[in-house]
């Protein structure tokens, strides 16, 4: 076993709390294995918790290194407002500036219909959920640290 | 009802309000059985009140028997045009929104009060063509009264885009 | 030599071993068995970290022991990672997987949960075959329920997503019997509240009744749920569970039931 830990708190999960805000909207930087981060979000997002996800998508882009594989987790939205969507896309602008894509997971209905209405689908790369996520991060990095679940 | 707010009300024709109940608590035959019901939703114009809003489309949508991406488009039309108005609305004043279910459509009539230097509502935002892309008609209504609407049209089959 | 060497070091072969087995070796289950209770304080020490939240440390413990077997299943030692950094990170998760699906449970009546995923089936299906969304009334007519009932449960899967409609729904009263799909499987099951005392006689199952028991007792899961996850029929997963009720059961004389 290479560096094994004995203090569990010092491994790296959470990577952060996200801003919780009234109205519905609850965000959390996670990093289910090394050199994955996603957020997951839950709740609504509308005009007014839109900036809050903004935020926390920036902070989701701004956790070091910025070539991790980025991906959010949208599995609790049930709805989303073109400000949302707007937030959603200037991320994935920035994403791809930084070079990497940025990963949806889990979207119902509810998620999919707007993105698919206004084209903006092509601009992320859609998952069903966290297992299809680790299971390519597998496949695109032979040396990688997860494996498939069988 | 439930229908939150200092000025929120839900006022209707032809059906009781029992009908419109959001969460369908079931002692209606819960489906739209006459053409024609109107449903009137007043909050004040505040953002914080669209979401119950978009939760009464919604659900008429689906008392309707909308499909469920017309449910979801007209939900997010609905969010779309009422936050656009509550933008451009005169701070303490109301947004009346009314609903006109027909046969296979569902007319929105949403409207805000924006004072005598009313602020135009502009059509050219991301958030105006999504709209249009959602809602099957749509139209601005500025009549230069200290009022400004939008009104559009749902058919309960989404076209496929 | 780090504390955590000393206390798990004699597991890292295990691990090796277990990772090199063939699926169907016979010697997995005992060896997982092995690794699984040797792990344990990880589990229960993530467990811990999330006892504030509300939830009863067992219920916890459990979620996490879940995460933890999933974790022995899914390591890979040639990977270069240790197994602690793979194994906390997955235990968390399921944990807070788990937190995730249980502000579902507490707000919404278990009958909307198995209608909620009825509904699911039936719109892929639907769509699939009508090449668009389906209506309510389409929906109930594949499943063989009135509209209000259809309505009711695409509300509250709304509601699980949406604060601005709890209050709406927690003031319903609803009167569907959609619940009834449970089995009479799981009630027997309920009532065997020994978990612990369980944990021996399950590496007695195959893997797949295992499997099945695993996410009924510990991932609270329904059966129409094992169902979706394991790929069978929601009645198949009801057989199974009352044949495997009646193997452990003939196990779990009084006495063994120290839990």
């Amino acid at each position: 076993m290479g560096t094994p830990t004995p203090e569990v708190s010092a491994l790296p999960f959470p990577a952060s709390r996200g801003p919780s805000r009234p109205g519905g909207l609850d965000t959390e930087l996670t990093s289910p294995v090394p050199g994955v981060y996603v957020l997951v979000v839950g709740g609504e997002v509308d005009t007014l918790t839109a900036p809050a996800l903004g935020e926390a998508l920036g902070a989701l882009l701004e956790a070091e290194p910025t070539d991790a594989v980025a991906a959010v987790d949208l599995a609790g939205v049930g709805f989303l407002a073109s400000s949302g969507l707007a937030v959603l896309i200037r991320a994935a602008h920035r994403a791809e500036a930084q070079g990497r894509a940025l990963h949806l997971l889990g979207g119902s209905r509810a998620v999919t219909r707007p993105l698919e209405v206004t084209g903006s689908d092509q601009l992320f790369t859609l998952l069903p959920g966290l297992d299809e996520l680790l299971a390519r991060v597998d496949g695109d990095r032979p040396a990688g640290r997860v494996r498939r679940p069988d | 009802m439930g229908i939150e707010g200092p000025s929120g009300s839900v006022t209707k024709g032809r059906r009781r309000v029992s009908e419109v109940d959001p969460v369908g608590a079931g002692d209606g035959p819960g489906t739209v059985e006459t053409p024609g019901s109107v449903v009137e939703v007043r909050t004040s114009a505040s953002a914080s009140l669209i979401p119950t809003i978009r939760a009464v489309a919604s659900d008429l949508a689906a008392r309707a028997d909308f499909d469920l991406d017309a449910i979801s488009d007209l939900r997010m039309a609905v969010d779309e045009a009422c936050a656009t108005l509550v933008d451009v609305a005169v701070p303490g004043s109301s947004l009346r929104c009314t609903f006109d279910v027909r046969e296979e459509l569902i007319r929105v009539h949403a409207e805000v009060d924006t004072g005598d230097a009313g602020t135009p509502v502009s059509t050219d935002t991301f958030g105006w063509r999504v709209l249009q892309t959602l809602a099957d008609e749509v139209e601005l209504e500025a009549n230069g009264i200290g009022t400004v609407g939008i009104r559009l049209h749902k058919r309960a089959d989404a076209a496929p885009r | 030599m780090s504390a955590a060497d000393s206390e798990y070091g004699h597991l890292t072969p295990l691990l090796a071993e277990y990772a090199g087995l063939d699926k169907d070796d016979p010697r997995r289950e005992a060896l997982r068995d092995r690794l699984v209770t040797g792990f344990l304080p990880i589990a229960q020490h993530i467990a811990r970290r999330f006892a504030h939240r509300g939830e009863p440390l067992d219920d916890l413990v459990q979620v996490a022991t879940v995460g933890l077997i999933n974790a022995v299943d899914r390591y890979s030692p040639d990977k270069g990672t240790d197994f602690f950094s793979f194994a906390v990170p997955t235990i968390s998760g399921e944990v807070r997987r788990h937190f995730r699906d249980q502000g579902w449970s507490m707000r919404v009546p278990r009958r909307l949960k198995d209608m909620h995923v009825s509904i699911n089936g039936a719109v892929s299906d639907l769509s699939q075959r009508l090449g668009r969304a389906p209506r309510p009334s389409e929906i109930a007519e594949q499943l063989g329920v009135p509209v209000a009932e259809v309505l009711e449960g695409l509300e509250a899967s709304e509601a699980y997503r949406s604060s601005s409609l709890d209050e709406m729904l927690s003031s319903e009263q609803g009167s569907a019997t959609v619940g009834e799909l449970v089995g009479a499987a799981d009630a027997e099951l309920d009532r065997v509240d020994h978990r612990q005392a369980l944990r021996p006689v399950l590496g007695e199952l195959a893997e797949r009744e295992r499997t099945i028991v695993m996410l009924r007792f510990f991932g609270n899961m329904t059966q129409t749920q094992i169902a979706e996850q394991v790929g069978i029929s929601q009645m198949h997963v009801s057989r199974l569970l009352a044949q495997t009720l009646d193997r452990l059961r003939s196990r779990l004389d009084p006495d063994t039931r120290t839990g």
